[in-house]
């Protein structure tokens, strides 16, 4: 199409298992998927690498960067490609001063992130408790 | 005075002010539990080309809002998207710089606010959506009535404000919210609720849509917006930014004429970013729209407020990021206080006169660059300095940033006064002042 050149997408994109935070790294930005998936993932690099979660369009990841001052906890790997926008810290607590109820969305998206991980929590002591119980008995 | 269940809240205008205010509100609304009805009244047809489907405007959607809105789950769809922008290039009367964005990235979309150009439709095929038609849309998908009708009055009903549109339609309104932007005569309106409202000052601009074709306007312009800042009478600010096959001319200043402009289009550098021998075509998409410069007086009552261009906006600069802004501020005073006047003066007002106390810092900015603008030495003096800054990926990119921001409009007057009054910046404007006023000594 002739109106849509090369460039006119927004965001940066990254190739399929492009890293694209990493694990301990100083964070200054939260990510938008604009399209595609990221895959979040624990201790990426060594034999225990886990994934944390699956992510698509419209989520949010490397919020906590927002609030702390932390090195990223986890790493952020393209899962086929991907296109994602980056929101600066520095702008953001701007924003917020600005306009309190700025924060709401992302608030309501670290609750239903704190409820999952409760829910997770539960579920493996519950798991732990029962592994426990038969090897005591 | 409280929105229940039930209420209803009448938008006159589906600009950006109306279709962001519907959106929040609604969105808020939701969060607590709260049903209430949003009309938005908009008679502009956003799918024609030209003046008649357009809200008249550079169409660059700054970085800031880009990002705002993206963590509003608000993502521009590809088919808005005219172009992309990357970087920014000063051109002055004797030289020009290139200022790159820090990240790879890209965060500034141009848009058109309608069908495009006129006569876009014989040249190329259209963008699919215009930037306001998304925003309607998206304010109808979350629940807003579309009216495409024109308000045409106003009235009090014991206490409630009502709206009249044509044949003989009326509704009393919970809240009424005027989003009619600067150019519409329908502002007279508000006279007949009397709260001593009075629109803010305005200054008409000059807008003109060029077209180059795809592969020229890549070559001359590239991903890059280009601002000028010449030393010619009354022109504040000259912009051109890439459009696709197309280029957006805008100039920003006072009593701009058809002389002005053709001394515009004279400048050898604005030549430069026109293709060789170019000539004015005799009909262009060209448009003179009005431009907020001040404050409103009294922009609310007792149910009744008034958001976007109308209202108070950012000078020169942002225009639909400060109507997200104030339309974000008006649903949560709304949603969680009330629609009273004193809700409006504790909640809503302080958004309003944070906007008007900065463009106060900006238009003494403009009025600096005014004093400074004849001595060409400073100009370059600048230029150097970004020129140094620009080079040297270790150095703080104090004065670039500033620059960046003033030209994106994605900071405020007064972080970009911080910052370009930040001892560094003057140091180094300084020491290069000095040296090439030593430089000149000895040449002589
Ligand atoms: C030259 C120029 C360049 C600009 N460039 C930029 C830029 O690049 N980026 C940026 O962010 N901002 C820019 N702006 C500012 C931007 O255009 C405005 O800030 C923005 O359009 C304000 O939105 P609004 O909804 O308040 O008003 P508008 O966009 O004017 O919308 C008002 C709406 O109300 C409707 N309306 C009017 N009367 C009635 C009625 N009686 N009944 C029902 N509906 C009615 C109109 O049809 C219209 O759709 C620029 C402005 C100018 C003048």
């Amino acid at each position: 199409m002739l109106f849509h050149s090369k460039k006119s997408a927004l965001g940066k994109t990254y190739e399929d298992g492009e890293i694209i935070i990493r694990q301990g790294e100083e964070a200054d930005c939260m990510f938008v998927i604009l399209e595609g998936k990221v895959e979040i993932i624990v201790d990426g690099e060594s034999d225990d690498a886990f994934q944390l979660a699956l992510l698509k369009e419209d989520e949010v990841f490397g919020e906590l960067a927002l609030f702390d001052d932390q090195p990223r906890i986890a790493s952020a790997r393209a899962l086929g490609t991907v296109r994602v926008l980056s929101v600066d810290k520095k702008g953001f607590l701007q924003w917020i001063g600005e306009e309190p109820s700025f924060t709401l969305r992302i608030l309501i998206k670290m609750a239903f992130r704190t409820r999952t991980l409760i829910s997770e929590v539960v579920r493996l002591r519950k798991e732990l408790r029962a592994c426990q119980n038969k090897t005591e008995s | 005075m409280e929105l229940k269940n039930g209420s209803r809240i009448g938008i006159i205008g589906g600009g950006p002010a109306g279709s962001f205010s519907a959106i929040f509100l609604l969105d808020l609304a939701r969060q607590v539990d709260l049903d209430i009805q949003v009309d938005i009244f908009e008679p502009r047809d956003f799918t024609l080309t030209g003046p008649r489907g357009c809200n008249m405007c550079g169409g660059v959607i700054s970085e800031s809002l880009v990002q705002k809105m993206a963590s509003d789950g608000i993502h521009l769809p590809d088919e808005i998207l005219i172009d992309t922008i990357e970087a920014y290039t000063l051109h002055s009367d004797i030289s020009s710089v290139r200022i790159d964005d820090d990240r790879e990235e890209m965060r500034i979309a141009c848009i058109y606010r309608g069908g495009g150009p006129t006569g876009a439709e014989t040249q190329t095929p259209l963008p699919k959506i215009s930037f306001d038609g998304y925003l309607l849309e998206l304010a109808k998908t979350k629940g807003a009535r579309h009216i495409p009708e024109r308000a045409r009055g106003l009235e009090w009903d014991e206490g409630f404000p009502c709206i009249h549109w044509p044949e003989d339609n009326q509704q009393r309104y919970d809240l009424v919210v005027g989003g009619l932007g600067l150019n519409s005569p329908g502002l007279k309106m508000f006279d007949g609720l009397d709260f001593g409202y009075l629109p803010p000052k305005s200054t008409k601009a000059f807008i003109s849509e060029l077209y180059f074709g795809d592969e020229e306007v890549e070559r001359l312009l590239g991903h890059s917006m280009h601002v000028f800042i010449l030393n010619i009478p009354r022109v504040k600010f000259i912009a051109i930014t890439p459009k696709g096959p197309y280029a957006t001319l805008i100039i920003l200043g006072d009593g701009i004429d058809q002389a002005l402009v053709k001394q515009v289009y004279g400048a050898p550098e604005i030549k430069k970013c026109l293709p060789q021998g170019w000539e004015i075509p005799v009909q262009t998409c060209t448009c003179q729209p009005k431009i907020n410069i001040g404050a409103p007086v009294n922009p609310f009552t007792n149910r009744v407020v008034m958001v976007g261009d109308c209202s108070s906006s950012r000078l020169y600069k942002d225009g639909i990021g400060a109507a997200y802004r104030l339309a974000k501020s008006l649903a949560y005073t709304a949603i969680s206080h009330g629609v009273s006047e004193e809700d409006f003066q504790r909640f809503f007002m302080p958004t309003c006169r944070s906007l008007d106390w900065d463009n106060r810092l900006g238009h003494l900015l403009f009025f600096g660059d005014a004093l400074l603008r004849p001595y060409s030495w400073i100009q370059e003096a600048i230029i150097t300095v970004i020129r140094q800054e620009q080079s040297d990926p270790d150095s703080p990119r104090h004065l670039s940033s500033a620059l960046w921001d003033t030209f994106t409009g994605s900071s405020s007057y007064r972080n970009i006064f911080r910052r370009s009054l930040h001892p560094v910046v003057l140091f180094n404007l300084v020491r290069v002042l000095l040296t090439n006023l030593a430089r000149q000594l000895l040449h002589r």
